[in-house]
């Protein structure tokens, strides 16, 4: 039950962001965004976190989503609903090749990283090389989205919020089940889980299509509540390092890092942000203080406390 | 000239030897014998500082090296060859030979004699180590750490994977060692080939010292005979 | 084609040299420095602005280059300390992050103090005719030096005794720890090195083309596809890596040009890593 509990109280306090910092424009802005990076945290958790790949391509699977929607809304003029779940379904289908090759090839963490990467960059340049169809870097105003009910009648935190919790949820549900019995195998010890019969692979490639799954939904549903993409959304030094920090001080393969991690660099860039020129070497400075002093992120700090102290309690007569 | 006191070493902070004393005088052949498991590549490895010593004392020409890094106890003059023989295998023969007598440039005398105990390397200078056979790669092994002009030579296992007959070779080509004023710690399975070179001999069994003596106490030890040496 | 060709190559050849920088940091110690082309970009920068106030131009290149041989050793004695007390893919994992953090604080203090600096050694004469070819000088020194340099290396690591330590700790770190080598001398060697090699890259590169400061992340990224494709930890691999990549880019960009040229790098990349993942030549230095 515990995990439930987390999600639901995280749901709470998240849900009372929006009466602290009030009207504001900029700071809603801000706050969405930083659901958004919390939901790009959470797929690339359930990916990197869960089973050990590293793709490096989150921004790229979101864009694919977003830009799949975009097009086949805007240009096809396909039904919204539909051009969502395309692109949701565009993003799954690739980042399971990801996996499939990465299971199939073999490759370890870096080669799946590098792998990845390329496609990252390689989609980039894509988006900024199709100017008829992406808009090139000026980027492509979606017209789609205007009438649809998550854009008109509910406040895009909301929106965002309540796809952040059911990731969260499909998280820990996904966990619950054999799916997540066999990551557990999996990070342990590879070699004794294919022995006792896990079929390694085959998780794997669940995780990584699931992973990609929530990046394009994340990706698409962004793009027609903005009303406005562009390749810079979605590049890796904008998404990747960003979200493979913010998991890392969050910490890698618990519930919460990502969201606790997205919090944090979210508030921290706002904090920042009159000083925009320290930005980058304060981030840089805290990046490595925090990694070097938390290893296994906040979050992963305070359930390593609690366990020793529980560990405790019961050693007491 | 080496002096084991109370040593307990392991893995992960758990003890797989316990209280463990040798001695090595110089110019003594030395064996550890014992079944598989028993704990004697742990005991080489801690006093070659590849793993820590836990608790007790390793004495070296009258100096403690203890816990030291590897690299300054092989200065000190400890060759060590363990039983994985770690090579460098993308290299020749006359390369890894050079890499022994680190830092100090290779001395030609040392290289002369190690070719005429070893004449099948003299054969293969230009041959990259890892493409050679298992018992080259052992004679490799042996000639890179005697390369260091080593005072203590110690050896794990030196026959593991070696046809029986080279692994006669090979004994006698330790057995030589002795003339050349190098003391040999070895570690080996194969009872009665070890003993048969060898001065003095423990039998380590379950991490602890079992039993001690000269070879010739050993071998006519009926519980080694029974446990070692196949006689009923 | 043949002028495309050798323009493929002078490219090429800055490619593989900014390659093995990388690599011999990869194979020594396990560990990717991903502030390697922010040292690059910072050793560019202290020989122009040193150059700019009034320094000559060699002994303002000998000074970036031992710029960014001091950064790189700097973190080899500070932050990568505890990334070498990890094991496997905890060690590459931790190297990554504090390093993108470095690369954050050198690109940071950059883009603050000098956000409009730039790189650019013009060398003059006129143009030198290969295989009925105009080169331009700056070409054929930036591809000279980096010869120089990549033969240099490669004796340095056949032919010393320094240089076999190195490929012996990169073979076997347990066998060369037994030879009384210490790792962590070689470790210190190679980073130095490494920096080195990154000034010595950032400063040929900017006799063809300027090196702004915002280079540092993409000098990074395309040090890492050289790396990969010729194989981790690989010095001649890195080297035919970065000749192909080369020569593919300027293929692709006078046969297809645009945005295509960089996609079929990366692909081609991609493919590489693919069919080989150890690299073009995997196996050892």
């Amino acid at each position: 039950m515990v995990p439930y509990v987390a999600v639901a109280i995280t749901a709470v306090i998240l849900s009372l962001v929006p009466l602290w910092i009030g009207d504001s424009r900029t700071l809603t802005g801000v706050a969405v965004s930083g659901l958004l990076f919390a939901c790009y945290a959470t797929a690339f958790n359930l990916i990197f976190g869960s089973t050990d790949q590293l793709f490096l391509a989150v921004g790229a699977l979101a864009g694919v989503g977003a830009y799949t929607s975009a097009i086949t809304s805007d240009r096809l003029s396909l039904p919204l609903p539909l051009t969502i779940i395309l692109g949701m379904i565009v993003a799954m289908i690739i980042s399971g090749l990801f996996s499939w090759i990465a299971v199939r090839r073999s490759l370890g963490i870096i080669f799946t990283g590098i792998v990845t990467l390329t496609f990252s960059l390689a989609f980039d340049n894509l988006l900024l090389g199709q100017r008829s169809l992406t808009g090139g870097e000026t980027g492509m105003v979606i017209d789609a989205g205007k009438g649809a009910f998550f854009r008109g009648q509910i406040p895009p935190y909301y929106v965002f919020l309540t796809l952040l919790i059911g990731f969260l949820l499909a998280y820990v549900a996904i966990h619950r089940s054999r799916m997540g019995w066999a990551f557990r195998a999996l990070r342990d010890d590879q070699l004794s889980a294919e022995l006792s019969g896990v079929n390694v692979a085959k998780y794997r490639i669940y995780a990584g299509a699931i992973g990609g799954a929530m990046l394009g939904l994340s990706g698409a549903l962004w793009a027609h509540v903005e009303g406005f993409i562009s390749p810079a959304t979605f590049t890796f030094v904008h998404v990747d390092v960003q979200v493979l920090v913010m998991l890392v001080f969050g910490g890698i393969g618990t519930l919460l890092g990502p969201v606790v991690g997205s919090a944090f660099f979210t508030y921290l860039g706002e904090v920042l942000a009159s000083f925009s020129q320290l930005r980058l070497i304060v981030e840089g400075v805290l990046l490595i203080v925090l990694f070097l002093a938390l290893p296994q992120g906040v979050v992963g700090a305070i359930v390593i406390g609690i366990t020793r102290l529980r560990e405790r309690r019961k050693g007491l007569p | 000239m080496l002096e084991v006191r109370a040593l307990d070493a392991g893995y992960n902070n758990k003890a797989v030897v316990n209280d463990v004393d040798i001695q090595v005088d110089d110019g003594e052949i030395v064996a550890i014998i014992g079944s598989n498991g028993a704990g004697k590549s742990t005991l080489l490895r801690s006093v070659c500082g590849l793993l820590p010593v836990l608790d007790g004392d390793v004495i070296y020409e009258g100096g403690s090296i203890a816990n030291r890094p590897v690299y300054q106890i092989s200065r000190a003059g400890i060759a060590f060859v363990p039983a994985e023989r770690h090579l460098f295998p993308g290299m020749t023969v006359d390369e890894n030979l050079t890499l022994g007598a680190y830092p100090k440039r290779p001395d030609s005398d040392r290289r002369a004699l190690i070719f005429e105990l070893f004449p099948r390397l003299g054969e293969r200078k230009r041959q990259a180590a890892g493409t050679m056979s298992g018992g080259e790669q052992q004679m490799l092994a042996v000639a890179r750490a005697l390369m260091a002009i080593p005072k203590l030579l110690i050896l794990d296992e030196p026959t593991t994977g070696i046809a029986p007959s080279l692994a006669v070779n090979t004994y006698q080509s330790i057995a030589t060692l002795r003339d050349h004023g190098i003391a040999v710690l070895v570690a080996e399975q194969q009872v009665p080939l070890v003993l048969s070179i060898a001065d003095r001999g423990y039998v380590l069994e379950n991490g602890s010292i079992q039993l001690e003596g000269s070879a010739a106490e050993l071998r006519d030890n009926p519980m080694v005979q029974k446990a070692y040496l196949g006689v009923a | 084609m043949t002028a495309a060709i050798l323009d493929g190559l002078v490219l090429g050849l800055q490619f593989g040299l900014l390659g093995v920088g990388l690599t011999i940091v990869y194979g020594m110690g396990g560990v990717l420095n991903l502030a390697y082309g922010a040292m690059a970009v910072a050793s560019a920068i202290v020989v122009s602005v040193a150059m700019r106030s009034g320094l000559p131009a060699v002994p303002a290149v000998a000074l970036g280059i031992l710029t960014g041989a001091a950064l790189s050793l700097l973190l080899n004695v500070t932050i990568m300390r505890p990334v070498y007390r990890r094991r496997g893919d905890q060690r590459v994992l931790l190297s990554i992050l504090l390093t993108i953090g470095v690369a954050f604080i050198i690109n940071g203090y950059l883009v603050w103090k000098l956000p409009i600096e730039a790189l650019s050694l013009s060398i003059g004469g006129d143009a030198i005719s290969i295989l009925g070819v105009p080169m331009r000088v700056g070409s054929l020194l930036a591809s000279a030096i980096t010869i120089l340099a990549g033969v240099g290396l490669i004796l340095f690591f056949r032919r010393t005794t320094a240089g076999k330590a190195v490929r012996s700790v990169i073979q076997d770190e347990v066998g060369a720890r037994l030879c009384g080598i210490n790792p962590a001398s070689v470790r210190m060697l190679i980073f130095t090195l490494s920096g080195a090699i990154a000034g010595l890259v950032a400063v040929t590169r900017s006799m063809t083309s300027p090196v702004p400061v915002s280079e540092g992340f993409s000098l990074t990224i395309l040090a890492l596809l050289v790396t990969v494709v010729g194989g981790l930890g690989s010095v001649k691999g890195a080297m035919l890596a970065g000749l192909i990549l080369g020569v593919v880019n300027a293929l692709s960009s006078f046969y297809i040009g645009s945005y295509i040229t960089t996609i079929v790098l990366l692909v081609a990349a991609a493919l590489t890593i693919l069919l080989r993942p150890s690299g073009l030549f995997g196996e050892y230095t």
